[in-house]
Parts: structure tokens; sequence; C-alpha cells
């Protein structure tokens, strides 16, 4: 996309984070296929007995016990971060990034 | 599916249920296994978010959200929120040791309209432009004077925006459930549209949900000023008309009871936006080549089509009578952005009636491949550029603590206090002549505040 480093004095160089994001790429990728793996080959082992659900009933073991909060961390990183989304949509619903 | 319970006291067979009808109200694109009772029909969601940045922006932010359950099917809510910002921003120009003066459009009066205004906000003066021979307006700009050795910000920054939302839950089957609903958000200069719809299924006894989302968004960009030519000078001249975005977002989730005290998700999301997407008010500088004062302010210029996609892994963790949530987030567009986010929360509960959440979040971002902290003169400009420090490389923590406090199964309040910390490269290498003397990405730090109401009935 960028054809004109020439042109600026400080190239967007291969830096010590950039390297840090990539390497952490490769365990990201294996972490998603162990938890896909997990969840897939574990119907007999996964799980619980409908008796054993109590302590996920609670509140705070729901996926999103405060969807609230979540709306309102998703606006102020959406304005100060260049990455949305993951836990649900990317668009940010404002002119704010 | 059923509730049940191995303990038998009454207390704790209410909360039990009372958690169980706040999950089925709890949002979002990937279901957890969500046990069905005989909750309140009607949960009233609020907030208040203060929010302070450092010598930059302040702002406050209500929020309310209201979910009535029609009947075990059937879920309706709607949600409304506003804020109100106001403070310094940067605007992309760097620093100099030289007093620097900006000029950006203010206003439009029909001509002849006698100009009894010398200031504008944020401590910016009121500038005439001569009009267009012909015109019937003529433009009023703001001017104001960065002093030397200052990071540059535009002090007149302000917003206010208005959002709604209207959201829909119907279970089909025992293991099945649609979700929809619509949103739309107003601030003086940008206006958003957008649908979604999901479906989830239960399998395995309702111990794994798989869940596919969809959301359409349409927004319309009208700058104050207008909307610049790209990589054309800052001026104070009216510009372009309005701008268009779209954007499409699927979100496919897992999620997986993984035993009695371990609940996991794991989502792929996907986005694809085609439109107007720089930043009509940020601009790049063109620095001299040899003594790196500012030569000229150019109005950035971003591709106008991107590709996002993230994956996002969570987990909740039953441990005692606490609970830990830690998630990880890897991203990356073909922008060139990639990131990590890890995000830890423990939620101590000593006490059924309080708890303490500690949380933690590390975020790293590489750069976009198009940011230049400035451009040099006499070069070709390149198609692309912006000096927004939101594209740059960074890395950021968030430490926070959390109390809060549930009365009984009806009502809940809760108060957040959390600090932000942004560090980037304010010294990159290769600096040219006196930007060597500068801070080319000054820390960001913000607090915010955020308190919390919810009440079931």
């Amino acid at each position: 996309m960028n054809n004109c480093e020439s042109c600026s004095a400080n190239p967007p160089a291969e830096s010590k984070a950039r390297g840090w994001v990539r390497r952490a790429g490769p365990a990201l990728g294996a972490l998603a296929v162990a938890a896909v793996a997990a969840s897939s080959a574990g119907c007999a082992t996964l799980g619980a007995k409908p008796w054993d659900h109590d302590l996920l009933a609670e509140h705070a073991m729901q996926v999103d016990p405060y969807p609230l909060e979540t709306r309102v961390d998703a606006h102020i990183y959406f304005s100060k971060e260049a990455s949305s989304g993951g836990r649900s949509f990317a668009g940010g619903g404002c002119g704010c990034n | 599916m059923r509730v049940q319970l191995k303990k038998s006291d009454p207390a704790g067979v209410r909360r039990a249920l009372a958690a169980a009808a706040a999950g089925l109200l709890a949002g979002g694109p990937v279901r957890a296994q969500s046990p069905q009772s005989d909750p309140p029909s009607t949960t009233v969601d609020s907030a208040l978010l203060v929010y302070h940045e450092v010598n930059r922006v302040q702002a406050i932010e209500p929020e309310v959200n209201v979910s009535h359950k029609i009947d075990d099917d059937r879920t309706f809510s709607f949600g409304l929120a506003a804020d109100s910002l106001t403070g310094a921003t940067p605007f992309g120009a760097v620093p100099s040791t030289l007093p620097q003066t900006y000029v950006r459009p203010y206003k439009v009066i029909p001509l002849g309209t006698p100009v009894t205004v010398t200031s504008a906000s944020g401590g910016s003066t009121v500038v005439l432009i001569p009009p267009a021979t012909g015109a019937k307006t003529r433009t009023l700009g703001a001017s104001w004077v960065v002093p030397p050795g200052t990071y540059p910000l535009e002090h007149g920054f302000y917003d206010r925006r208005l959002a709604g939302n209207l959201g829909w839950e119907q279970a089909l089957t025992q293991w099945l459930k649609l979700d929809g609903g619509v949103a739309y958000s107003k601030e003086h200069d940008y206006r958003s549209e957008s649908a979604h719809v999901g479906l989830a299924r239960d399998f395995n006894g309702h111990n794994t949900t798989l869940s596919a989302g969809v959301n359409y968004e349409s927004d319309l960009s009208f700058p104050i000023g207008g909307t610049p030519t790209p990589l054309t000078e800052m001026s104070a001249q009216w510009k372009g008309p309005n701008t268009s975005l779209h954007e499409t977002d699927a979100v496919l989730g897992l999620t997986q009871v993984m035993n009695r005290r371990w609940l996991s998700t794991l989502s792929y999301s996907f986005s694809e936006l085609h439109g107007y997407q720089t930043d009509p008010y940020k601009v790049i500088s063109v620095v001299d080549p040899v003594t790196g004062q500012p030569t000229q302010q150019l109005y950035e210029n971003r591709p106008d089509s991107r590709r996002k996609q993230s994956i996002f892994f969570d987990n909740k963790i039953h441990v005692a009578t606490d609970v830990i949530a830690a998630s990880l987030r890897g991203y990356e567009d073909d922008w060139g952005v990639k990131s990590v986010t890890a995000d830890l929360r423990y939620r101590w509960q000593p006490d059924p009636d309080y708890y303490v959440e500690p949380h933690l979040r590390y975020y790293r971002q590489g750069a976009a491949n198009f940011f230049h902290n400035y451009l040099v003169s006499g070069a070709a400009l390149p198609e692309y550029a912006s000096a927004d420090s939101r594209l740059a490389e960074f890395h950021a923590q968030t430490y926070g603590v959390k109390v809060g406090m549930p009365f009984d199964e009806t009502y809940e309040v809760y108060m957040r206090v959390e600090y932000y910390d942004q560090h980037g490269n304010g010294s990159p290498a290769g600096a040219i002549g006196q930007l060597q003397q500068q801070n080319l990405f000054p820390d960001l730090k913000a607090y915010t505040l955020l308190l919390g109401f919810t009440y079931a009935f």
C-alpha cells in the first residue's frame, strides 16, 4: 500500500512491538485450535450434568454478565485504539474513530 | 433447560434463580447455555460514565437499557445512550521549536452579515476568509497558536451523541434462539444506523452453544467545515460534501461448558468496510528535510476499504465463591494493524452482599502501514498517509477495581474506577532536525468512573 518509504523519515520498521505481535500470532492460533479441538472432542468428557449447573447459573458466570459495562468499554477502546470487535461486532456505531 | 441446584438453602436458591434470570437478559452475539427459571419480567440496567483524559478530552455518558421478558420464549429490549465530550485532542501535527499558527473552518454566514464574534471555542480567534467572487456566503475560520515545544492539540473539540437501540430475542425451539435488533446514533457531524440478526443453537444437553450473527452498519459523515480533499493543505475554507461508510460484520461463536466451574467461549469475527474512513479533522505535517520544521499541514488520507478479523477466547472460572474472567484477543486488518489484548478480572466475593473485582488489561498494537509521524518536504507524496496516533504502534494498560453490592435478587449497585495508560514511541529513530528534541507521542492517561445500577422487577 505504501510504496513511498523514502518520503518519510520514519518508515514503519519491523519494531519490537510488531515482532512481539507477530510472535504471539501462532500462539493465539494454537490456543484457538486447542480450544476448538477440546470443545468438539469433548461431548463425552466436557460439560456438566443438569444438576451440576448451580455455579454456572450465577450472574458472574454468564458470558456477558454486565452488557452495559461491556458496551461502555467497547466505546472507549474503539475511540482510542485501532482494533475493535472480538467479543461482539466490530462496528463502533459512532464517528469516534 | 431447568436450573437444578445442589444447595438447598432458600437464600441460595433465590440468588441462583436471580442469577439465571440476569443471565438470560444479558445480551451479546454468543449465548451461554442459559438456564431458564421463573425470572423477573423486567430489568432496568443503567450506568453513568465519567471519563477524564489528563489535559485532553472530558466526557460524561449516561446509558440505560431496559429488557422485558414477555414470556419464556420472547424478550424485548431497548436502550438509550448519550454522551458529551469537550476538551483538547491531537490532530496529527508535529510540535516545533517555533510558535505554530493553525486555522480551521468555523462557520458559514450569509454575505453581508455583520461579524461580531471574535473568539471561538477553545480560545481560538475568529478570522474572516475573503469570499470568492459571486459567492453569497462567506466562511469564518478559527485560528489558534501552539507555543514552541508544545504538542499541538485542537482545544475547541466538542461532541454530543445520542444513541438508541431496539432488540428482540425469540426462542424458536428448546434448542434454537433467534435474536435481532437495530441501532441508531447521531452526533453533530456523524450519523450511524445498523441492524443485526443472530442465531444460537444449543447442543449436548445445553452444554454447547454454536452461534452466528451478522451486523450491517451504514454511516454518514458531515464534518464541520466539510470533507477535505485528501493531502491538500489545511485551511479555513469550507470543503467537500458528506461522505458515507458501509460496514458488514459477522461473528461466529462457540460456547462450551467445560465442567461445573468453567465456561469457555471462542469467537471469530470478520468485518468488511467500504467508504470514507479518513478522519476529516486530522492532518499530517510536512517538514523541512534539514531543520525538521513543519512547512505544511496536509489533510490525511486513508484507504476506502478495510478488512478486519479477530479471534476472541474468553473463560469464566468459578473458584470457591469467586469468579475469574480471563480473555485473549488477537486482531489483524489489511491496513497492517495487528494487536493482542489480554484481559483479567478477579471477582472476589467474600460475602453474598458485596464483591470486589480488580481488573487488568494489556493491549499492544503495531502501526498501520500508512502511518507516519510526518512527511518530508520535497519527496513524492504517498497515496495514503496518516499521523493519527491511534494508528501508531503503542501499548496500553488498564488498571481498575470494581465494587458491587447485589441487594437481594432484585437490584445491584456498583462503582468502577479505572486508569488507562497508553505509551508510544515519542522519539522515533531518524527524526529530522528539531524533531529530535520533541516528544512525537505523548502518553495518553485517562481515568474513568463508572456508576451502575440494575433493578429487576
